[in-house]
């Protein structure tokens, strides 16, 4: 009996890591995809002339929050730009931080926090990104995320239009168009 | 060589067609050329237009990788159903659409390959690049169904076959009416000649139907035909002349003849009386007186009656001679066979001693003047006796032979015969041969068959070889009666 228990736990624990590896890896998966997004947005968004200083300035791909990219998003940028603009990833840790940024993805969980951080990034004309529920429906601008094993996007054209970013109509034809709960 | 045969009415009407026929064709195979050309560069244009736009709108799904999106852009090419297959690539070159939706994987190039379309047997197919600002995000494959352009310029070979039959049946239309303008003068042209040829009227004349070079060849054949006429006229004109001209010669020459002829018969008829005179008188004499003159006297005496009775017989025969260009001859059917052995039986008395073999063959009857005709078998069978009396035998040939329209006789000896260079000679009055110590003659014997036979229309000849004989031939026209 207690041979047939040890062998129960012992089969519980090879699935649990199993599932913990896998989903590990699907997540792994999943955030390559989201990083490549946030970079291809670069060719299907546009941006008020006034948010480059100069014709070469960079265009800077902000991530606010704990970074889940790893080095994908690094990767993916090395040696590209966008109209002569070169990419740039910068990390913040609080909405303070945030400055001369064109797309910031924003990984936060906490629902007070994320409000007032959108709240706070209003007139800066940021491209807002993120994978949390709700976001587009808060006043967010893109949300990701993810149904039948496939990365959707979801934008708030009210919130985009507000900050005269101008997001390309064959960006619009693949999105779901959605606007703030009030 | 058939070609030369043709009439001038073919020949334009091929011109017209043939020439028609072959502008019809150049200009459509020029078409053609054309519509080929220009219908691939269209098609080539219209592809990497299409190419163009599903590129453009495509980057947004492959950026994002919104496969059902790559499909709606795709199957948008149902409008164009000659685009057969497309598909879209990613960025690493992996198949990430594919239009039709059903179709395989396989019928596909696994990768792209260089950007740029190009032309296969039935097909034009190439890769398109898709791109969103500079960065590449996949490529485009198309492939574009040429079928349609080669069933296309199928019916554009119907459409030139059938103009070709329409510019042919119009061109053949056209020419028959169009040629009338050229030929008709022509035509018109050779009818006049051919009426002037076969009627040898020299009066008619063509009608000038235009004022081109047929018009111009139509008033040279006009001038041709006048001058023609002139030289004619002018012909006929010296002709009647000249026959009026013969005419009175010849009456003129036959008055002349007649007179000789009347002239000779006078003089010979009016000498014969003082000739037999002195004849008559010189026997007398020798008979009353021939005892009281001498030797001498006798033998002068004989001299001037031999010559005498020689000058007697020529005048015999010289009047003899000249009756017959006066005598009218009175024709009857005669038997030859039957004249020359009278004839024969005749001189043969007067050639007793002789040894004489004599053949005749059977003659076949004459139209002839029997008087005449006698005259002259006389002077030839007396010439052949009398040429063959030095030999030992005397062998004389009488035959005939029937030739197509006369009948030749002839009179054979085995005489003392003579040279042929003097047979020009031969039938002359008082012309002889032979001298009179060896043959006596007085030389108008041939002369005499000579006319004769030209008086029957028939001819005269001989044969001789000197000492080998002669032959004497004489032909008469066969008359039906």
């Amino acid at each position: 009996m207690p041979l047939l228990k040890n062998k129960i736990v012992d089969s519980f624990l090879i699935i649990f890591f199993a599932v913990c590896f896998i989903s590990a890896q699907v997540s792994v998966r999943e955030y390559k995809i989201k990083a490549a997004f946030l970079f291809n947005f670069t060719h299907f968004v546009e941006w008020p002339a006034n948010s480059f200083s100069t014709s070469q300035s960079p265009l800077v791909i902000g991530i606010l929050g704990p970074n889940p990219f790893g080095n994908h998003l690094e990767e993916l940028i090395a040696g590209e730009s966008v109209e002569k603009h070169p990419l740039l990833i910068k990390h913040f840790s609080t909405t303070d931080e945030v400055d001369n940024c064109h797309i910031l993805f924003i990984n936060i969980k906490d629902k007070k926090t994320l409000l007032s951080t959108i709240e706070k990034l209003k007139g800066k004309n940021i491209l807002t990104v993120s994978d949390v529920d709700q976001f587009s429906k808060l006043g967010g601008m893109i949300r990701l995320y993810t149904k039948d094993d496939k990365v959707n996007i979801e934008i708030n054209l009210d919130a985009t239009k507000e900050e005269d970013i101008v997001v390309s109509s064959k960006l619009l034809k693949l999105s779901e168009i959605v606007k703030t709960n009030k | 060589m058939a070609y030369k045969k043709i009439s001038i009415r073919n020949k334009i009407r091929r011109l017209i067609m043939l020439v028609s026929g072959i502008v019809v064709l150049m200009t459509c195979f020029a078409f053609f050329i054309f519509e080929y050309y220009s219908f691939r560069e269209s098609t080539l244009q219209k592809v990497s237009s299409y190419g163009k736009i599903i590129s453009t709108n495509s980057t947004a799904t492959l950026a994002f990788e919104s496969k059902k999106d790559a499909e709606e852009i795709l199957n948008a090419l149902k409008a164009e159903p000659h685009i057969i297959l497309a598909a879209i690539y990613d960025s690493k070159g992996n198949i990430f659409c594919i239009y039709p939706n059903n179709n395989s994987f396989l019928a596909l190039p696994s990768k792209p390959q260089n950007s740029g379309y190009y032309f296969t047997n039935n097909t034009l197919e190439g890769f398109q690049p898709i791109m969103e600002d500079d960065k590449r995000l996949g490529t485009l494959y198309l492939k574009y169904d040429l079928k349609t352009m080669y069933s296309r310029f199928q019916l554009y070979g119907i459409i030139v076959l059938m103009i070709l039959i329409f510019a042919f049946i119009i061109s053949f239309i056209l020419s028959r009416l169009l040629q009338k303008g050229i030929s008709m003068p022509i035509l018109n042209l050779a009818e006049t000649a051919k009426v002037v040829y076969e009627n040898k009227d020299y009066s008619v004349r063509a009608t000038k139907l235009s004022e081109d070079e047929v018009g111009y060849l139509t008033d040279a054949f006009n001038l041709m035909l006048t001058q023609i006429q002139e030289q004619t006229k002018t012909l006929s004109e010296f002709n009647q002349n000249l026959e009026q001209i013969v005419k009175t010669r010849t009456s003129e020459l036959e008055a002349a003849n007649k007179e000789l002829e009347s002239f000779s018969y006078t003089v010979s008829h009016d000498l014969r009386a003082p000739v037999r005179s002195i004849n008559s008188y010189m026997n007398i004499f020798m008979e009353e007186y021939g005892s009281k003159v001498d030797e001498e006297g006798k033998r002068l005496a004989n001299t001037v009656i031999k010559n005498g009775a020689k000058m007697g017989s020529l005048i015999d025969d010289l009047l003899a001679f000249s009756q017959l260009g006066r005598k009218e001859l009175i024709m009857s059917k005669i038997s030859m066979n039957d004249l020359v052995l009278t004839i024969w039986e005749d001189l043969i008395k007067m050639e007793e001693g002789r040894d004489i073999e004599f053949n005749l063959k059977p003659l076949p009857e004459a139209y002839a003047e029997k008087s005449t005709m006698r005259q002259a078998w006389i002077n030839l069978l007396t010439n052949a006796l009398k040429y063959s009396k030095h030999r030992e035998k005397t062998i004389i040939e009488v035959g005939s032979e029937k030739k197509d329209n006369e009948i030749v006789y002839y009179v054979k000896d085995n005489g003392a015969g003579f040279d042929m260079k003097y047979y020009n000679k031969l039938f002359g009055v008082f012309q002889r041969l032979h001298s009179p110590e060896d043959f006596e003659g007085t030389g108008v014997g041939l002369a005499i068959v000579d006319r004769v036979i030209t008086k029957h229309h028939g001819k005269i000849w001989a044969e001789s070889k000197v000492n080998e004989g002669a032959t004497f031939y004489f032909s008469l026209p066969i008359v039906s009666v």
